[in-house]
């Protein structure tokens, strides 16, 4: 089952309150959500690190979640910024191929996640910039691996990544 | 959920406390409570200036601090939002605002309506000493900003810290400028915008260390 923007700004109201077995519920929930979020977005290998990293996140800083306004924006928004935190920090070469992800596949999109989704994000940087980041940040190329693969020199490889890395960060919070 | 997950979300819950969850409200007051300190500084320290207060100060007086007071209201209301970061939220206002503020000075600068040249605003003997005070005054609401954004989860540092500054110095701005008694157009839209660039320079620079989470 899935819980409705409703219902889990309900919990987190709870939560705020200290209320343990709601919290337990949401972090649940958050944790099937932000799974599904981050699919094709970051290599397999990262994304139970990097969801266990928001949840943190989450926790460290959940009174700054405010229970008049909806609760997938605000959790999005710390799910964007974690995971470009994680790209700046994360490279490893070598790491597993992308697979798809039967669970964003099988599942009904709707529209909160379409809104808030992190591809809305990528296609705001010009297509070196997201292509360089692809390859390496997510797929986990070597600098000298992309650069063949695109064309782009490697220093060319590197400042689109950088530049792209800092326009995404300036985006966290755009919808469009 | 593999079994890291399940035992991370069973040791959240077990750490879980009540918290006072963010209020927009809480800012606003956080904001009012920042200009009444700054005001009751300037007030103990220069005192105001009877001229502002009695009505008899220039038009460009009242104009270029109500300014002032405007953008930095405009910039504080996105500070105060920055705190609960959400997908959705949009700041484009505060910088059109900025835009707006900057007309003062280069209507000051261009000499339009007034004949005065760039070169005589800036030999203004007084000109250094109220943007320095200005700039000492914001930080007042700069520290309050600061403490209100390290609680919340701002996602962009830079951004925060701009628009901290630049809240910071149009608000400490104003509030200094209703103990100065130089009210020409050049002296007010030079002298008094400073603080705005010089704050929003420092909080660009230094806060987002202070920032990021």
């Amino acid at each position: 089952m899935r819980a409705d923007e409703g219902t889990l700004a309900g919990l987190m109201a709870k939560a705020q309150g200290g209320d343990s077995r709601a919290y337990t519920v949401l972090l649940s929930e958050c944790s099937t959500w932000l799974t599904r979020y981050y699919a094709n977005r970051i290599a397999p290998s990262q994304v139970d690190d990097l969801v266990q990293d928001v949840l943190m996140a989450m926790h460290r800083k959940r009174a700054s979640y405010d229970p008049a306004r909806p609760f997938l924006p605000w959790l999005a928004a710390i799910a964007r910024y974690r995971w470009i935190d994680a790209l700046r920090k994360h490279y490893r070469a070598g790491m597993d191929d992308l697979h798809e992800d039967s669970a964003t596949q099988d599942s009904e999109e709707d529209a909160v996640m379409a809104r808030v989704s992190l591809a809305r994000l990528f296609v705001k940087l010009s297509p070196p910039q997201a292509e360089a980041i692809a390859l390496v940040k997510i797929e986990g190329r070597s600098v000298r691996e992309a650069s063949q693969e695109t064309g782009q020199s490697e220093s060319a490889v590197k400042v689109n990544i950088h530049r792209g890395l800092k326009k995404l960060s300036a985006l966290i919070e755009k919808a469009e | 959920m593999d079994r890291a997950s399940s035992s991370l979300i069973e040791d959240l819950a077990a750490d879980l406390e009540p918290v006072r969850a963010f209020r927009a409200r809480d800012g606003l007051l956080l904001t009012g409570a920042a200009v009444v300190i700054s005001l009751l500084i300037v007030a103990l320290i220069h005192g105001f200036w009877h001229g502002a207060i009695e009505g008899t100060a220039s038009p460009f007086f009242y104009l270029g601090n109500g300014l002032l007071t405007i953008f930095g209201f405009a910039c504080a209301a996105s500070v105060v939002r920055m705190a609960s970061p959400s997908v959705g939220n949009n700041y484009s206002g505060a910088y059109w605002m900025l835009a707006m503020l900057g007309v003062l000075p280069v209507v000051a600068l261009t000499g339009i309506g007034t004949g005065d040249h760039a070169h005589d605003l800036f030999k203004d003997p007084y000109g250094l000493e109220c943007a320095l005070h200005g700039s000492a005054v914001a930080l007042v609401t700069a520290v309050a900003f600061t403490g209100w954004l390290r609680r919340g989860a701002p996602v962009n540092a830079n951004r925060a810290g701009l628009l901290t500054g630049l809240a910071s110095g149009a608000l400490g701005g104003a509030a200094y400028g209703l103990s100065c008694p130089l009210d020409t157009l050049g002296h007010v839209a030079i002298w008094h915008v400073l603080p705005v660039a010089i704050a929003g320079f420092l909080g660009r620079m230094v806060l987002p260390r202070l920032l990021r989470w």
